[in-house]
Parts: structure tokens; sequence; C-alpha cells
């Protein structure tokens, strides 16, 4: 038997207490890394973002909109390639209120150019383009709405009121990430005709494609400059900027759920640190032997130690055997097809991982430093007299 | 009966065990109290102005303020409407206001995000009692002057006393007051000239809401029949507090959503705590607890006595947790309302119910996490319990 494997024997003496540490550490890994892959989820989402696509909007506000012929403007600008245009249209279906989903008014043939990464049915995509009335729905809305092509549907609009009537043409996919599933895609001529002269052919923004990704800041320069001297401003940026501007308005609560996974962390300390010293106290008497016998206060320092970090090493592989099935089976999947546009990608990542079983080692370490030391700096004569 | 003492001392004697369980319970207590003081403080951030007299009537089917716009000429039908009542000049006691959103730079941060501007009439501070300014002056009518909340004061460029920012290119609007509302969502906006507003946003002739004080609340339900009869007005009526808690759901379900499963996951991390604890203390104590049995104490009066003791742990725990999540009541966090997608600003709540929910899981934490220990006990063998 040599000195590390003590520390690692003496944690089988009391089961339960061990089990139920275990258990309590795994927990906190499991709470730790739920956390922490929400935080990397709501981030990944700029990453995804497409590199080659700039979009464009009113300066002031995403009430305001833009006339429409600052699309052929932007198609004109040195390096872009395609551009389109969308107004939110934010309507809901009445046989479900509570579901909210995108409704945009877009120019079909333009916009799946623009978002190639949306993978259509070639006869889809023809009875859309002919189809004024028709709308093109991602495949997580059909699914969560119980629509097929085909069917008829009519929304309410919150924007623009009234009852519209679609009929559904065909139900895309997405082949990247980049691109939400759960969209309401139509004809923007259909509302536009039905507008007076007020609204009429103004846009809320316009997704434009460049051929060379790393001139997009020329290009965002260049088109915002075309308009600086007309009524309505634009500010333009790459979706990347843009999603990332998105997502700061939520710093609140991802700050709020770094400061919670931190105080999981010293939950964790705190038990993991009560267990060991619950331990020592109970040796007590055995530590004041082994020292009698010659070992030194070093060796009994290590054997406390060796016994958290087993601890700790277990309280990690346990919660992140646990955690995998939750975050890839359940609630990713879930996530993923119900909040896909919030969470386009769910997993559990491998930085996550690594981070949640280093820490979980390094706080089974750092919980034993009192304990250790106290059972090191025991006084012989003491440990041996101590009655518990 | 186990005297009550008897646990008291016995907590008082395990200190450093009894201080990282209760700890450990104590966070708990703090987050659960956390998460149901920022709920209270939602609510009562958008429902504080609300007044049970008072009515809004936007556009029909339109959701909220933002998305809703009618014709000018209707607010006179409305305010014409029998029930509401009349101010000491014997004109109807009602505004109607125009709400915009402009996107503006915060402070410290190179992020920005929405803030609501809402375009006031002149007589806006006689029909909204409450609210005050406590710096500057009023703005006067028909100027490029505004008053701005106290909740954004100084969170924005140019939003702060004396400061100026730009509404659009060339119309730049100077804060000549700041405002406050007994914390309502009021005190996240910018109030100017309501024809300024109008005509810098192009909505010259319409305007977004009218909000009318009844002569009475029962006064609603006639007010509505006679306004909804009136299809050709195509409007619907409220009851402010009614409006403010459709407002405030998705935010407020949200929270509970995320602070519930996070609860969940420290409760169940706490309860392994304190069960570890109540292990320990039960096998260090078989000798007491065999004497007690031969005594003559009963097993049910073990059982109650270390329960007793687990929740008397728990709460002590609990009790520090609450008291340190009332310091949160300092705190104050900007944060995006889902129903406008601007910003507002929220405080932590305390109130009796938040504090009573989050002892009363705590004292629920204790009884589960001392059942099995206390059954443990119960069940020992008194002869062999005192040989130990």
């Amino acid at each position: 038997m040599n000195i590390a494997s003590i520390g690692m024997r003496n944690i089988w003496r009391n089961k339960t207490r061990t089990a139920l540490t275990v258990l309590g550490g795994s927990v906190a890994v499991i709470a730790f890394i739920l956390l922490r892959t929400v935080i990397w989820a709501w981030n990944v989402q700029i990453e995804y973002a497409a590199k080659d696509r700039l979009a464009t909007r009113h300066k002031v506000s995403f009430i305001l909109q833009m006339p429409k012929r600052y699309v052929e403007e932007i198609r004109q600008v040195p390096g872009v390639t395609q551009a389109t245009w969308a107004n939110w249209f934010g309507a809901r279906d009445p046989r479900h209120p509570d579901e909210f989903f995108a409704t945009l008014a877009v120019d079909p043939e333009s916009f799946l150019a623009v978002y190639n990464e949306a993978s259509v049915k070639p006869e889809d995509k023809e009875r859309w383009l002919q189809d004024r009335r028709g709308a093109m729905i991602g495949d997580v809305l059909a699914r969560k709405l119980g629509l097929k092509v085909g069917d008829k549907i009519t929304l309410q609009g919150t924007i623009y009121p009234g009852d519209w009537e679609f009929n559904i043409d065909g139900i895309y996919l997405a082949t990247q990430k980049s691109l939400d599933r759960s969209q309401f895609l139509f004809h923007w001529d259909y509302v536009n005709e039905s507008l007076n002269d007020r609204r009429k052919n103004q846009v809320g923004w316009i997704v434009s494609r460049v051929s060379k990704p790393e001139q997009s800041p020329n290009i965002t320069a260049a088109i915002d400059k075309i308009f600086d001297e007309k009524d309505v401003q634009t500010t333009t940026m790459s979706e990347q900027a843009m999603n990332n501007s998105f997502m700061a308005m939520f710093s609140a609560i991802l700050k709020a759920l770094d400061i919670v996974s931190i105080i999981i962390l010293l939950i964790m300390m705190l038990i993991l640190g009560n267990t060991i010293a619950m331990g020592v106290r109970e040796r007590t008497r055995e530590y004041g032997v082994l020292k009698a016998l010659g070992f030194s206060s070093g060796h009994v320092g290590t054997f406390v130690i060796g016994e958290a970090l087993t601890v700790g090493v277990l309280s990690g592989a346990l919660g992140l055997l646990l955690s995998y099935p939750i975050v890839e089976l359940g609630m990713g999947r879930f996530l993923e097809e119900n909040f896909g546009s919030w969470f386009p990608y769910f997993r559990l990542s491998a930085s996550t991982a690594v981070v949640a079983v280093v820490l979980s080692v390094a706080i089974g370490a750092l919980s034993s430093i009192i304990p250790a030391r106290q059972a090191a700096r025991l006084p012989v004569i003491d440990a041996l007299r101590r009655v518990e | 009966m186990i005297p009550i003492s008897y646990n008291v001392r016995n907590l008082a004697v395990r200190k450093t065990t009894t201080l990282a369980s209760g700890i450990g319970l104590a966070l708990v207590v703090f987050v659960v109290a956390a998460v149901l003081m920022l709920n209270n403080g939602i609510a009562q951030t958008l429902g504080r102005s609300a007044d049970p007299n008072n009515l809004v009537v936007i556009r029909k089917g339109s959701e909220n303020e933002l998305a809703s716009t009618f014709e000018e000429p209707s607010v006179g039908l409305v305010l014409a409407t029998p029930g509401v009542a009349r101010t000491e000049d014997g004109r109807p006691n009602g505004v109607s206001e125009s709400l915009v959103v402009v996107l503006l730079d915060k402070v410290g941060t190179d992020g920005f995000s929405n803030v609501q501007v809402r375009g006031v009439p002149d007589n806006v501070l006689q029909f909204r009692k409450n609210v005050h300014l406590i710096a500057g002056r009023a703005a006067r009518p028909g100027t490029d002057e505004v008053i701005v909340g106290k909740g954004i004061r100084g969170r924005f460029k140019g939003v702060d006393l004396g400061q100026s920012f730009e509404l659009r290119k060339n119309r730049s609007v100077t804060v000549v007051g700041i405002f406050e509302d007994g914390g309502s969502s009021f005190e996240s906006e910018v109030w100017g000239d309501q024809n300024t507003i109008r005509t810098t946003f192009g909505r010259e002739g319409l305007v977004s809401s009218v909000r009318a004080r009844l002569e009475s609340p029962t006064k609603f339900d006639g007010f509505r029949a006679s306004l909804e009869s009136n299809r050709q007005l195509n409007l619907e009526a409220m009851r402010e507090d009614q409006y403010y808690d459709k407002q405030s759901n998705g935010l407020r379900i949200f929270i509970t959503a995320l602070g519930l499963i996070i609860a969940f996951f420290f409760g169940v991390g706490a309860v392994i705590g304190a069960m570890i604890t109540m292990y320990a203390a039960i096998s260090s104590r078989q000798r007491e607890i065999g004497t007690l049995r031969a005594l003559g104490f009963s097993k049910f009066s073990i059982i109650i006595s270390f329960l007793f003791e687990s929740i008397l742990l728990a709460l002590a725990g609990g009790a520090v947790g609450a008291l340190a999540s009332i310091a949160l009541s300092f705190v104050r966090i900007s944060m995006l309302n889902f129903a406008t997608w601007s910003e507002i600003v929220i405080a932590f709540e305390p109130d009796a119910k938040s504090i009573g929910i989050a002892l009363f899981v705590a004292g629920f934490m204790g009884l589960v996490g001392g059942l099995f220990p206390a059954v443990r006990a119960a069940r020992m063998n008194p002869v062999q319990a005192m040989r130990a």
C-alpha cells in the first residue's frame, strides 16, 4: 500500500457519506455545465453568422423603414454581389396565440439567393415564386403549427392590421445554423400592394452579399456614405456584428448566469470541504498513530488532499457522464427544436466539459487545504488523547 | 419530548460543519429569494403606473402601444365616450400619446440598445399626477426639449440633464428635466413634445394610444362596449393594470423558468449537504442516541428531534440568505423587455411573500435532508448503540 492509496481508500470507509458527497458534487457539476452551455450556446450564434452577409437598417430605430430604392443603390456598390430586403410583418396564428415566430415579408427570388443555406425543393420554389399569396416556412415552424404543403392559413397582423390568408407552398430546411428554421416567409408584394401611399415601398432591412468577406468593413462604410446626405440615414454592419449587438442586449441575464455558476462552485466547495473536514475529525486518533509511527506531517496532509482529489475526480466524472445525455439528448434537442431562434446550436462543447472537470478536481484540492493543514499540524500527543 | 436546547447545543458544538452546511443553504435561499424579488420587480415596474381608474386604448390586434397607430381624429371620439371623467375645467381627462423607439449608444460599453421615446401632449403632467420632476424643469411645448426618466439617466450617451442627443440626423433634442414615477417603466423612457416626435418620425396625424381616466372603475365595461361597438374605429380598450400584466408576461415567464431550474439544482445540492451533516451528527452521537432510547424516549421522539435539528439548521442558514438577499434591493439592472424590445431598468423588490417562500423552501430542504438520517437514528438498537 503506497501513500497515495491510503487517501483513496479512506473514502470507502464511510460509503454513505462518500456517495452523497460525490452525488452532491456531480449535481453541482451538472448545474455548472448546463449554465456554461447556455452561455456558450448564446455566444456561439455570433460565430455561426454568415461571414459574407451585410445588413443595412434605418440608423435611428428598428420601427422606421427605408425607401425600397435603397436596395438598387446598394446593388451598385462595388463588391456587393446580391441584395435582398425584408419587412418585419409581426403576425400571429389565432389558433396558436402563444406561439411566437418571425413573419417576414420578403422578395422570394433574391431572398433565396442571398440566404443560399435555405434548402428548398425545386418544385416548391417554383410554386412559391408563382403564387402571390404563397408562404415558405421553416421545417421547425411547420411542425409546431402542424402545417404541410398545400395547407391554407390565416394570420392576424399586429403591425399590418387585418386577417391575411396564405397558401403554404413549401417548407425549407437549413444546411447551416445561420438560418432560423422557424420563420414564416411570404411575398413582400402581397403586403405592399395593400398599403396606402405613405407606407408603400418601404423596407425594414436590406441584406447584401459580398464577394470578399475581408472587404466588408470598406463596403459597410461605402453603403452608409451613399445615404448619409439623404433624408433616411442607414447603419450597415456584418451579420456577425449585428448578432453580436443583439446578444449584447441580454448581457444582464448572461452576467447573472455567470455569477450563479460561480455560486454553484462555492456550494460544491462547501459540500466537499465539509465531508473532508468530518473525515479528518473522526480520524484524528488514527493520524496521531501514523505520526507516532514516524509518518511526517507532509504525509498526513497528503492523505487528506489525496482523499479530496479522489472525490473531486469522481464528482467531475459522474457529473460529466450525467450531463452528456441531458444536454445532447434531452435539453439540447428540445431547445433547438422549440427555441431555435435563440439557441440554434445547444451542445456540450469540449471546452465546457474540460473546464467543468478541471474545476471539480481543483475545488476538491482547494476545499481540503484547511482540513489537511489541521491534520498535518496536529500534535501527536493531543491527537492520541482525543476522545470522540 | 427531547428538549429543544439539546438540538441547539448540538449545532453550536459542531461549529464548522454547521457553518458549512448553513452557508450552502443560505446560498440557495439567496438565489430563490433573488429570483422572486426580480419577478416582483418586473411586475412592479411594469404595473406601478397602473391606476384602477385608468384605461388604455390601442388599435385592435396590435398587442402593445409600440405596434399600434391610428388616426388622430379618433382621439376625440374615444375621449367623448361615456364613462370618461372630466377635469376641473370640464375637458375629458385623458391624453393621446405617440410612442417610438430609438437606438442609443450605451455609456461604458460600445453597445447600443433601444430606448422608448414617448411623444406627450402639454397636459401630460396633469394627467399623470404621480410623475414628478426631480431635477431641471418641464419641457416647453412645441420645442426640441425633452425630459427623461431617472432610470435611464446617465445610462445612454447624451441622456442626462443639460446634454443632448440626436433623434435623427440634424434633429437633436436637449434634456431639460429628469422625472421619477415611483419606479415605474416610465422611468426608462424619454418624453418629448408630441408634435416634435411625430414630425421627426414621419408620423404626422397619427397616435399610438389614448389613456383616459374613468369616472369610476365600474364604468369600464360600459366604456369598452360602446367603444368597440364602433367597428369603424377598430380600437380596443384595456384596463391599465390588465395591459401592463400582458406586457410583463413574457419576461416574467422567462425569469421564473430560469430561476426554477437554477433553484432546483441548488436545492438538490443543499439537501445533500444537509444530509451529510445530519448523518455525521448521528454517527458521532450513537452513544447518546442509545442512552436517550434507554432512558425511555420513543423512536418517534428521536425522529422528531433530529428532524427538528435539521430544520433548525436550514432555517438558520435560510435566514442569513434571506437577509443577504434584502441587500439586493439596492441593485438595479437594465434588461430587455421582450414585449417592446426596449430596455427597462428593474430593481429587486423585496417583499414578505418572496422572503416567506424562500424560507419555506429552506425549511423543506431541511426536512428532506434530515429525514433519512433521523430514521436511521431511530432504528438503532439501543444496546448496540451504547456499546459503540
